[in-house]
């Protein structure tokens, strides 16, 4: 009972709408769905973005470098 | 990763290889959302001549690759600006490449191990990383239960499986 009433509060978010706590988490799974049928450029590109992201963080905490890879421009997103 | 896979390509055109597949994380990626990863894992079934003394000599594909400039960096060789590990196959990995998807990348035919020997693969290896990404393959994508449940059968990974 408690659990139900937990899904079903509401969050205020963006333009003052309001969703459920079943609903945002519902959306996070279909988020992570549809970003599963992104075409493989596509992820590479974000897996690029992701290595960079990791690479910064690595160098201002350790000041180390990480890996990421050196492709042609048009693999790399903007 | 185009001119990579070109080279991969080419490996298996000179018979340096006699076949190969993309495993690990990258082949994962291809299924599931994009997480990071930072190599390239090649499935290789290495040629017949390469076999010496119950030793796989993998030295003639890093000639080859050195000769055309792509240097090692620790236990990667890097080509074209992507980490490549090349692990030669096992039995059970050996029919994950025979049995893997032709895709194409930017044009490049490529092969990527199926979904199912994927799960197969990384519920053997086990680690932490590995069911992450198992439970990613099996939320996000289409996985054939009976051809799977043959292959865990096969390999003995049912109990596995079934304790996830």
């Amino acid at each position: 009972m408690r659990g139900k009433k937990v899904s079903q509060m509401k969050i205020l978010i963006r333009d003052n709408k309001k969703i459920t706590r079943k609903k945002l988490f519902e959306n996070k799974e279909k988020f992570h769905k549809e970003q599963a049928k992104l075409p493989f450029e596509e992820k590479i590109k974000i897996l690029i973005r992701l290595q960079e992201i990791a690479n910064s963080i690595h160098k201002s905490t350790s000041g180390g470098k990480l890996g990421v890879w050196k492709i042609p421009s048009k693999s790399r997103s903007k | 990763m185009k001119k990579t896979i070109a080279v991969l390509n080419q490996l298996r055109k000179k018979g340096l290889i006699k076949n190969y597949a993309i495993g690990g994380g990258i082949a994962t990626i291809f299924y599931v959302e994009p997480f990071f990863t930072y190599d390239l894992d090649v499935f290789i079934i290495p040629s017949g001549t390469v076999k010496k003394q119950n030793l796989i000599l993998l030295s003639p594909i890093y000639n080859y690759l050195q000769a055309k400039g792509y240097k090692w960096k620790g236990e990667h060789i890097l080509i074209e600006g992507v980490p490549v590990q090349f692990i030669p196959a096992d039995e059970f990995e050996k029919e994950a490449v025979a049995r893997a998807k032709a895709v194409e990348y930017e044009g490049v035919k490529t092969k990527v191990m199926a979904p199912e020997y994927l799960v197969a693969l990384l519920l053997r290896a086990g680690r932490k990383k590995d069911m992450e990404k198992t439970e990613k393959l099996l939320e996000q994508t289409k996985i054939d239960r009976r051809k799977l449940r043959a292959i865990l059968r096969k390999y003995g990974l049912t109990r596995k499986f079934d304790l996830l």
